[in-house]
């Protein structure tokens, strides 16, 4: 008798605790004499092996990021001499950045760049003959066109998993506004700061409780309005400057702003259900979507079409239905443009 | 003559073969490029059909997703998404136009609905909907997409599509390993001739774990939804309590009828036009003398029933239906 822990797909607030034990209508002996064998399925390797000449582009021209021992995203080889595209967000803050591309293992490569809009990141190794894989000419591909991608690795292989365009090309407005991280106490024209969240551009900049700020980007700031007038213009990922008062002392911060819907969000039943999903998941210009089973550390990869071209690359693991990449057209002008700037 | 009695067997023998068509669906396994187009192909082909009669259905408190199966308005969706009968609903088509619908009957024990939209769709006309495959003849191992408003309704995004396989099949529930989500309750499961084969209803912890109501769970219970019946006892959806239905009125017996001497703030009567002085007459068709009487009746009702209440205001006799609502 089959176990299985099971979860309604409507969204209900009623329904917030539906996940629903064993249910013993649907897990009867039945199943399991009806059952498809895992080699055939979807992501099974009979059905995978279709994709032979699809791996060997994912092979050649994907990349495994590594900091240290532990895999943190994949990425895209951009040229032979060593530019390889990541999802930023994955790799920020590492200090030991590994990459591997095919069976060879690049350490100590370099991050050279990071585009906030776009949560990508340029890395850096010392390889002298990778293979760049070919940009199709364009991602208009219907819903419903084949698209493959990196979907696990060991040292020596790629293995790949396929899916399917699923929805339509769009922009991904940040979820929120613009926020520091921070709560704030407002006493006698003072903001002071009364606990910073997790994750956030606040905790990356080291601000902490009981820090009082005093100016947002040179602009003195007493109220909470002063603040929230000058976060209005701005954007998730916009870095502001902030000058503080710890304890007598003036500190100054780059401070990251994060999108508010990422940071306070409470996890949504829909969160739950999909287990793993990326930080950064909003706030994208223009995405294509996929239907792939993907993993928040197997973003930053390229995804292919059936004549092995890329079409996109993997930036977001929104939830377990949805998984959204950067568009061909914006991807080119991006890697081509951070190379250039590299190089100069 | 002789002839057209050939042409007769010939369509004879034709209509016995499958109807399925899809060739995919008698190998194993994809085995080439040319396979692999196959399978984009026929779904391709089928999507611009079948995306046009997937509708978000809107609760009010959340949503799910439904499809049109014919073209005066019936929708197919999942009981705990419909949640009970002849409630007022909203379907919101894939362009975004909203149209008024009621919920008709369910089978609470296999989380299957129906749901009829009582408005015509904009510019007059039939309804996009597709066929249902009733001849029941899908395999383990068929190809299949799953379409659904996941997460709710967006109109940048559109109806999102996932492709998979048939990976287990039960009497009342068959699993695929296309991606279901939050949303898409209720949704199209489709075979690659975008007929429609479920209805999307749960999903397990494990990612490729996605479970839909096969189309004949509905056939068998088809009769009884038309008619509004509430079959089954949970676990998808829970039976109104006889005595929880709420109309927020008062009453005193009065010669000629019952006189409503209060009218409850924000209560189904104050909605429904209600006014302090009118004579009650009958409820839902039954003559009311005394506010006992009325109690009694009133105890058998449900939130969510709907009440018919003939009235006397100002010497002139009217008519008010309401629904219930909870207590």
């Amino acid at each position: 008798m089959e176990k299985m822990k099971q979860s309604r797909c409507a969204l209900k607030s009623a329904d917030l605790v539906a996940w629903l034990a064993a249910l013993a209508l649907c897990c009867g002996t039945a199943f399991s004499q009806q059952s498809l064998e895992t080699d055939f399925r979807t992501t099974g390797d009979a059905v995978l092996a279709a994709f032979g000449t699809q791996r060997q582009v994912i092979q050649k021209s994907s990349a495994v990021i590594y900091n240290g021992r532990k895999e943190i995203a994949y990425g895209m080889v951009v040229s032979p001499d060593g530019y390889i595209l990541t999802k930023a967000s994955q790799v920020e803050g590492t200090s030991d950045i590994g990459v591997r591309v095919d069976t060879e293992l690049f350490k100590d490569a370099k991050l050279v760049m990071t585009d906030a809009r776009w949560d990508i990141a340029l890395l850096k190794v010392e390889a002298t003959a990778l293979v760049p894989a070919t940009y199709a000419p364009d991602s208009k591909l219907g819903q419903g066109t084949w698209v493959v991608v990196n979907g696990a690795t060991s040292r020596t292989k790629r293995r790949i998993l396929a899916g399917i365009i699923s929805a339509q090309a769009r922009e991904i407005p940040a979820a929120g506004g613009p926020a520091l991280g921070v709560t704030l106490a407002e006493s006698d024209e003072k903001l002071e700061i009364e606990a910073v969240s997790e994750g956030s551009g606040a905790e990356g900049a080291g601000l902490k409780k009981g820090d009082v700020i005093v100016k947002v980007n040179g602009k003195v700031v007493k109220v909470l309005k002063d603040l929230v007038k000058l976060l209005e213009d701005m954007k998730a990922g916009d870095v502001v400057k902030v000058s503080l008062n710890r304890e007598g002392k003036v500190i100054e911060a780059d401070v990251k702003l994060s999108a508010k819907g990422e940071l306070f969000a409470n996890e949504s039943r829909n969160d739950e259900m999909s287990g793993d999903f990326s930080k950064r998941r909003s706030g994208f210009p223009r995405v294509i979507q996929h239907d792939i089973l993907a993993a928040s550390s197997t973003m930053g990869g390229p995804v292919i079409d059936l004549q092995g071209r890329v079409v996109g690359m993997n930036i977001a693991r929104a939830n377990r239905a949805e998984t959204f990449a950067i568009p061909v057209e914006e991807l080119k002008k991006l890697a081509e443009g951070m190379v250039a700037q590299a190089r100069k | 003559m002789r002839r057209v009695f050939s042409t007769t067997i010939l369509s004879i023998v034709a209509s016995l073969l499958p109807v399925s068509a899809f060739p995919l669906n008698s190998k194993k396994a994809p085995e080439s490029l040319d396979d692999l187009m196959a399978i984009q192909e026929a779904l391709q082909a089928a999507l611009p059909r079948a995306k046009a009669a997937t509708v978000n259905i809107d609760l009010g408190e959340g949503s799910g997703s439904g499809v049109i199966v014919s073209k005066d308005g019936l929708v197919m969706t999942a009981a705990h998404v419909s949640g009970g009968v002849g409630k007022d609903v909203k379907v919101v088509m894939p362009d975004g136009t909203e149209l008024k619908a009621e919920t008709l009957g369910l089978m609470a024990e296999t989380d299957a609905a129906l749901i009829r939209i009582t408005e015509k769709p904009e510019g007059g006309g039939d309804f996009p909907f597709v066929e249902v495959n009733k001849t029941d003849d899908s395999k383990l191992g068929d190809w299949i997409f799953s379409l659904g408003h996941s997460g709710g309704f967006d109109k940048d995004r559109g109806v999102v599509v996932r492709l998979g396989r048939l990976v287990r099949m039960a009497n009342t529930t068959i699993q695929s390993d296309g991606t279901l989500i939050g949303g898409d309750s209720g949704g199209p499961l489709f075979d690659m001739d975008g007929r429609l084969i479920g209805i999307h209803s749960r999903v397990g912890p494990q990612l490729p774990v996605n479970m839909h109501v096969p189309v004949r769970v509905f056939l068998d219970g088809w009769d009884g939804m038309l008619k509004s019946e509430f079959v089954g006892e949970g676990p998808f959806a829970e039976k109104p309590e006889k005595g929880s239905g709420f109309l927020g009125i008062a009453t005193k017996d009065v010669e000629g009828g019952l006189e409503v001497t209060k009218v409850g703030k924000g209560s189904p009567a104050e909605k429904s036009g209600f006014r302090e002085g009118d004579l009650l007459q009958t409820f839902n068709g039954q003559k009311l003398s005394t506010r006992d009487g009325m109690k009694v009746l009133l105890a058998e009702m449900a939130e969510g029933d709907k009440v018919t209440l003939e009235i006397k205001r100002d010497g002139k006799d009217e008519t008010i239906t309401l629904r219930l609502e909870k207590r």
